[in-house]
């Protein structure tokens, strides 16, 4: 345990490690969507919205070098093929040609969409929940392309902050200095000054020049009054963009996952150590990753759904290291290896639709109460899957080998212990949601769909537990219970979005839909399948 | 006789609360899924507010409250069970005990709290709360000098075929019909004479209800008699009705009015400024708030009402709920609540966990071992 100890300390040491590299263009700030990003996140934004992809890996370009080359070279830029167009229909609507590339240029679509304007515009008036998916997506091309424009020519890029006369906060871009003639202050000037000397030095490709740019930049932003933003968070941001902490955790977990399996099956035990190791190090950087993002954003770990997928399934790491570490066989590091390599693929799925650090509407914003609730809820929702992975493992063991008593009631000591824990985060955590609306809306119950999903997981785990004490289930029911509890808690967390009532309900697509059901039906197969399959075994002996 | 040891064992047992958390669950999931075809307003009257309802439109089966209530009596008599005052149970009696407090401040909250809604436009004052759901007809005299004196006629009154005799005034009104959602149109044929005041040229039309109750438009009609030969007939009114029906009562002129059911407050709110921000370059709300006078006695204080900070005032809670867009004033919606068990939550989830905290303290350690100690 000594080199184990040795080698977290080297962990911590490289994850605190603060980045020590100069200011780069990729730091620069820019206002979008109501936030102050990195010129290197908007980038990867826009790239993913028309490319379907965060660089060009083709031709090795990263986001914010296609980015620039578009301002500085926009002829070109509107011949390269850089929007991906997967539907047909939409395709065969702008009157041109099907690809297997799906792979299209501005130069190709703009004239045709200027064709159809009459079509959008009335796809434009129709509520957007009658929309067909075709007349979405085009609506959407076409606000990419319109958008596309608008970056080729400065006017979407908001890289000057206001002066000290605005009060919305808005900021603007250099169009709006350079050809509306919009009056400049001096901080303002110099700002715009730099940037146009770092453009020029860029196209001229010297690097001196672009360097001492930069610094003028940077100079400039730190002179500005009353500014909303830390250089260091926005370097923070890239450079979590370039690392991006939650592959390499994703890997560490796959790697623990083939390790363990060799270790089972060759039984050395320095195996299992590396493979603890590998579980270690994905779970601490998995972590600050969580960290990294609360401290760009300055608020609690969990605000939307994409955040409690990370939280719940850090929640389930952390329960599997503690797991292991009072068993030592193995076990914590199956259920850890596998749930966080589920998790992270679901996390990026959603991560694939934009800007991951979002910002919040109203009721969501910076709140004691919802930053408690939320985070213990999360808690809550970990701790149970958690529960019921161990539920699965009783299930899996009294069917592989029934006659293995202590095992079996040691798993299952495991299971209960793990339930009450996770009673104690559900139970409180749905109080707390209570508290949080009585203190937002005045009042502290109301039946809404998410309040309800959270009963339902606080009343299962009740159910099981006064079942197991009354005898009404036994060890082996129990077990069944929390298994099939994994359903309850997918459906709070998932599933009362479907409904679209009441408060809670946020951003939802049909896939998730598809999924739900499908994770339902395998649960249920799982669960029942394990439960019954013992005992029908075991039923023509007795008749 | 009954054996009440034998009658406490079982309504404490923990088989009985087995079985009713298990029949909650069942209300709970299909109450919800229902909120999707009703609304939730609808549902929760239905499955969760309700001491029986109806399945398939015939079949009682016990709702919401009766089910808490059998938990709550199953959970206050687990505690007299002897074999439960241990010190090693400590943790779960203080569990207990917790839940029980929050069942009994959710039972004081469903019994005793009122709620709803307070609608200021920039410059005007109210002082009384309009209620989410019953409706009231005021009968409002203008005949008097220099006051108004209002006459109101409560929800219960208004239901469908009933009758109120009301001898003051020496009329009769009959309730024709109430409507939960209508719509106005204009007549096409001349009306029969029956037909007074704006029935004369428009016919009120029911309409699908909407399934949030608060979007609908509810109606009544009417008919007086008792007045007189030229007033007597069929009358409608219905909510936000711009030019209110007048009419002649014993030489005193009045007008009607049906409205959203008021109750009015010892204090006046007057609304100042109201202010939204939102997010730079966006659409979405990053807060808004409402500069308010609290006016008691005539002496108003200054008040900031925003979101998550509401106003508490001699029992009500005032929160910033919404807000109307108008064209040249903003109109603010405060929701308002009087709630005598708000506490309750509180003191009960602090108990409840520290209870659990010292259950798991004592169990924890023992559960997560691989082998345990009694199979050694």
């Amino acid at each position: 345990m000594n080199l184990l100890t040795k080698y977290l300390f080297y962990l911590l040491i490289f994850t605190s490690v603060q980045v020590t590299y100069g200011f780069e263009i990729e730091d620069i700030p820019v206002q979008d969507e109501g936030r102050i990003k990195p010129l290197d996140t908007f980038a990867r934004n826009h790239l993913l919205a028309f490319y379907g992809k965060r660089s060009l890996k083709d031709l090795d370009l990263t986001a914010t070098d296609w980015l620039m080359n578009l301002i500085l070279d926009p002829h070109n830029g509107r011949k390269q093929k850089i929007f991906n167009v997967r539907n047909p229909d939409v395709i065969a609507s702008l009157l041109m040609e099907w690809t297997t590339e799906h792979k299209y240029s501005f130069n190709d679509i703009a004239p045709m969409l200027t064709g159809q304007s009459a079509m959008l515009a009335s796809i434009d008036q129709k509520p957007s929940k009658d929309r067909t998916v075709f007349e979405k997506q085009l609506l959407e091309l076409s606000r990419n392309i319109l958008r596309f424009e608008e970056i080729s020519y400065l006017k979407a890029l908001k890289l000057i902050p206001p002066g000290n006369d605005n009060s919305s906060g808005e900021w603007m871009s250099p169009y709006d200095f350079i050809l509306t003639g919009l009056p400049m202050n001096q901080y303002q000037e110099k700002l715009l000054g730099s940037l146009q000397a770092y453009l020029s030095g860029r196209l001229a490709k010297e690097e001196h020049t672009m360097q001492k740019a930069l610094l003028d930049y940077e100079n400039a932003l730190m002179s500005f009054p009353n500014k909303e933003f830390e250089i260091d968070t926005l370097r923070k941001e890239t450079w979590m963009n370039k690392v991006n902490l939650f592959y390499i955790s994703l890997g560490c977990y796959i790697m623990a996952f083939i390790i363990l399996a060799l270790s089972w099956m060759t039984q050395p035990l320095w195996l299992s150590r590396i493979s603890i190791a590998f579980l270690i190090s994905g779970t601490v950087l998995h972590g600050y990753g969580i960290i990294l993002r609360m401290l760009i954003m300055g608020r609690p770990p969990v605000s939307t759904l994409y955040e409690s997928i990370i939280f719940v399934s850090f929640i389930i790491m952390i329960f599997s290291l503690i797991l292991e570490y009072f068993r030592r066989d193995g076990l914590g590091i199956f259920i850890g290896a596998i749930t966080g390599s589920i998790f992270h693929y679901i996390g990026f799925s959603y991560a694939s639709d934009g800007d991951t650090l979002g910002m919040l509407v109203a009721v969501l914003n910076s709140n004691f109460w919802l930053a408690t609730h939320v985070t213990t809820i999360t808690m809550g929702y970990g701790a149970s899957l958690m529960a019921g992975c161990v539920a699965h493992l009783y299930l899996l063991q009294s069917l592989r080998n029934p006659h293995d008593e202590p095992r079996l009631k040691s798993i299952f000591n495991n299971l209960y212990g793990i339930t009450l824990v996770a009673l104690f985060f559900t139970l409180f955590g749905t109080i707390l949601g209570g508290i949080w609306a009585d203190q937002s809306w005045g009042r502290f119950w109301g039946w809404d769909p998410k309040e309800n999903g959270a009963l339902l997981i606080v009343l299962c785990q009740l159910m099981m537990i006064h079942m197991r004490l009354s005898g009404i289930a036994k060890r082996a029911e129990f077990a069944l219970g929390m298994g099939l509890n994994n359903i309850t808690v997918a459906l709070a967390w998932f599933g009362v979005n479907l409904l679209q009532v009441g408060l809670h309900s946020y951003g939802f697509d049909d896939g998730v839909a598809r999924n739900l059901f499908i994770f339902i039906a395998v649960e249920l197969v799982i669960c029942f399948g394990l439960y019954f399959w013992p005992r029908l075994k075991t039923k023509p002996k007795v008749t | 006789m009954i054996d009440i040891k034998q009658l406490i064992k079982f309504i404490s047992s923990p088989k009985v609360f087995s079985y009713t958390v298990v029949w909650l669950i069942v209300i709970v999931f299909f109450g919800t899924i229902a909120q999707k075809d009703v609304g939730l307003y609808a549902s929760q009257v239905k499955y969760f507010s309700s001491y029986y309802f109806l399945f398939a439109g015939f079949l009682p089966l016990p709702g919401g409250r009766i089910t808490i209530i059998i938990m709550t009596v199953n959970l206050a008599s687990s505690l007299f069970k002897k074999n439960l005052w241990k010190m090693k149970k400590l943790g779960i009696i203080i569990v207990h005990i917790g839940g029980l407090l929050l069942l009994i401040g959710g039972g004081i909250t469903a019994k005793f709290s009122a709620e709803g809604n307070m609608v200021i436009g920039e410059g005007e004052s109210s002082d009384h709360v309009d209620d989410y759901h019953d409706m009231e007809l005021a009968f409002v005299n203008t005949s008097l000098e220099d006051s108004l004196e209002y006459t109101i006629f409560d929800a219960p009154l208004l239901g469908e075929g009933k009758r109120i005799k009301y001898d003051k005034l020496g009329i009769q009104i009959d309730i024709i019909d109430h409507i939960k959602n209508v719509r106005i149109e204009s007549r096409i044929s001349p009306a029969d004479s029956i037909y007074k005041g704006f029935l004369n040229d428009f016919v009120i039309i029911p309409k699908q209800p909407d399934k949030e109750n608060t979007q609908n438009r509810p109606g009544l009609i009417f008919k007086i008699e008792g007045t007189g030969k030229e007033t007597d007939g069929i009358y409608g009114a219905f909510l936000g009705q711009r030019v209110p029906d007048t009419f002649e009562i014993g030489g005193e002129l009045f007008f009607t009015e049906f409205r959203r059911k008021r109750t009015y407050l010892p204090f006046a709110i007057e609304l100042l400024d109201f202010k939204k921000v939102m997010h730079p370059g966006t659409n979405v709300a990053k807060s808004f708030s409402s500069e308010v006078n609290l006016i008691e006695n005539k002496i108003p204080r200054r008040v900031l009402i925003q979101m998550n900070e509401p106003l508490r005032h001699r029992g009500y809670t005032f929160y910033q709920a919404s807000f109307v867009d108008g064209l040249d004033k903003e109109t603010t919606v405060l929701a308002t609540v009087k709630n005598y068990g708000r506490m309750f939550p509180y003191i009960s989830s602090i108990i409840m966990s520290i209870g659990l905290l010292i259950h798991l303290l004592i169990n924890l350690p023992k559960m997560l071992k691989k082998r345990s100690p009694s199979s050694k």
